[in-house]
């Protein structure tokens, strides 16, 4: 299996969202979940395939890293579906997710079976992977807060009620966050002698977590103006991205940061 | 303004004090130097903040000031003061001999933010025990995982940091070396002796490096010698010790006939992991508690 046969697993996957997503619009809640959950078994064996033939789980390269997140936006929408029957939130997560393929599709890079000694870890898998569950829940957070920012519909009582949900995806995508950063603490203390050393990748990982963290405790400060809480999702979103993939491109960042990913 | 109850406009105002109070140290005495904080300086401030909170804390119902450091209004602000200061920080290169926005670890504006991180984190974790009952909740349980957990973490890693050992120890295949360097180049005697039994270097098959390890024998002076490797990523531990894989001898490749430790002692690590491990608790309640919300 390698990154040639990737497009075929992905235009199965993607057709069987985009099912699943005008399901959703139609209110067939049976179907939305069995096209949906296809898409994501077939895109997860393609996964699975890649991980068993580079002999090593694809977590290494950017392009890897949106592998899994084009898997778990998806997986995000389903779970925000299933528990706030939002019709949109598939088609939204689809969409998000098609773009992350796209790059991958056109955009190729260096795709490498090897893997340096400094990361064969048994912290590296889940250090990574919980690292992109929680972008896609966030990244479904700033979706949705988007949608109220811009929607006419937007009356303040429901987008009070809508707020609420809100907030629980911002939750369970801080606590995956946080769940990610101290994976990553204790795993560098394994690694390089200490478990924060302020490089480039810590710093904005610090810089996105206190984003969101005020967020939280704005919203819990009585009389709060759910408008300028939708913003702050934004705003910690594009902190993420710097921490993401940003610092890539940093002046700041290069060459002194451990995370900065050449291949 | 200043009218009671003091809203966020107040706590903003309060951070900016101590951004300005932090420039004014920076100009006057200079860069925060961390070194003077090496035991017992740190264990002394560390009991003294502790004690100070208390203090704090049982003034409560008669200090307004004190009242209000328990509010949103005063917490919201400080962690945005502390998003912008550290985005500074993520912008400017950072180096050891830098000054400013180019080694914010030491400029007091930074430090003196993330302190006054520290004081809410104490205070309100103090509040909420002293209002416990019997009946205590997970939303309880949350609260004291996440805000002490970050509090201990965040402290102790701090004040620890002068009390860090980082030494490096060339050892010589069969010749037992108890003598390594520390960073400012001395020469540091061990309790114990690192001997190398052989150096392992592997590769892929494009030649990129796939396994740098070490055959030691740790030798102790009550005479047990253990047998053990070193991987990259599996360091070996000693009396307190950590003893990292670091280098080799370059030009040998597998060849070498050298290998480079990285030992690295820090008194303070059960403290911070204790701090660590109570926030993955927190972050798991948070999980359950937002499942349960609706």
């Amino acid at each position: 299996m390698s990154w040639e046969h990737f497009i075929y697993f992905a235009i199965a996957s993607v057709l069987l969202w985009i099912w699943g997503a005008w399901a959703a619009w139609k209110d067939n809640r049976k179907q939305t979940y069995y096209t949906t959950i296809a898409g994501l078994l077939i895109f997860f064996s393609f996964i699975v395939m890649m991980w068993i033939s580079l002999e090593r789980p694809p977590l290494r390269t950017m392009g890897e890293t949106r592998l899994w997140y084009s898997f778990f936006l998806p997986l995000a929408g389903l779970i925000i579906y299933s528990r706030w029957q939002y019709k949109w939130i598939l088609s939204f997560s689809t969409m998000m997710s098609v773009v992350f393929i796209c790059i991958n599709i056109f955009k190729p890079e260096i795709h490498s079976k090897t893997l340096m000694p400094a990361l064969q870890s048994p912290w590296f898998a889940p250090h990574v992977i919980v690292y992109m569950f929680a972008y896609a829940l966030l990244g479904a957070a700033t979706l949705m807060a988007l949608y109220h920012l811009f929607s006419k519909r937007s009356a303040q009582d429901s987008m009070y009620s809508q707020m609420t949900s809100l907030d629980n995806l911002v939750y369970v995508g801080l606590a995956f966050m946080t769940f990610g950063m101290l994976f990553g603490a204790l795993w560098a203390k394994e690694a390089w002698g200490h478990y924060w050393s302020w490089d480039p990748k810590e710093t904005w990982a610090a810089i996105t977590w206190f984003s969101y963290l005020v967020y939280i405790h704005y919203r819990l400060t009585p009389r709060n103006n759910p408008k300028l809480a939708l913003v702050m999702i934004i705003i910690s979103f594009i902190l993420l991205q710097m921490c993401w993939w940003g610092i890539n491109y940093l002046p700041a960042a290069m060459g002194s940061s451990v995370h900065t990913y050449n291949q | 303004m200043w009218n009671k109850p003091w809203k966020m406009k107040e706590g903003f105002l309060l951070g900016g004090g101590l951004i300005i109070a932090g420039l004014a140290l920076e100009l006057t005495i200079g860069a925060v130097n961390w070194d003077a904080f090496a035991w017992p300086v740190n264990g002394i401030i560390l009991l003294g903040m502790i004690l100070a909170l208390v203090v704090m804390t049982l003034l409560y119902n008669k200090v307004y000031a004190i009242r209000f450091l328990c509010t949103y209004q005063a917490a919201i602000p400080t962690m945005v003061y502390a998003v912008v200061l550290t985005i500074i920080m993520g912008l400017n290169r950072q180096t050891d001999d830098g000054t400013w926005f180019n080694n914010m670890l030491t400029f007091w504006p930074f430090v003196l933010i993330y302190v006054f991180i520290a004081i809410i984190l104490g205070l309100i974790t103090l509040r909420r025990l002293s209002k416990l009952t019997h009946h205590i909740t997970l939303r309880d349980v949350s609260f004291l995982l996440n805000h002490l957990g970050l509090f201990m973490a965040m402290v102790c890693a701090t004040l620890g940091n002068a009390d860090i050992q980082r030494l490096k120890l060339t050892a010589i295949v069969d010749e037992p070396e108890w003598r390594a360097i520390d960073q400012e180049q001395r020469i540091v005697e061990l309790p114990f002796m690192i001997q190398l039994d052989k150096f392992i270097m592997e590769t892929y098959d494009d030649g990129s490096p796939r396994r740098f390890a070490s055959d030691i024998q740790l030798i102790t002076p009550s005479k047990d010698t253990i047998k053990t490797t070193i991987d990259v990523n599996k360091p070996a531990e000693l009396d307190g010790w950590k003893i990292y894989q670091y280098s080799y001898d370059t030009t040998m490749g597998p060849m070498s006939q050298i290998s480079i430790f990285e030992l690295v002692h820090d008194p303070w690590l059960p403290w911070v992991y204790a701090g660590i491990f109570m926030m993955l608790g927190g972050a798991a309640s948070m999980f359950i508690l937002a499942q349960r919300k609706k």
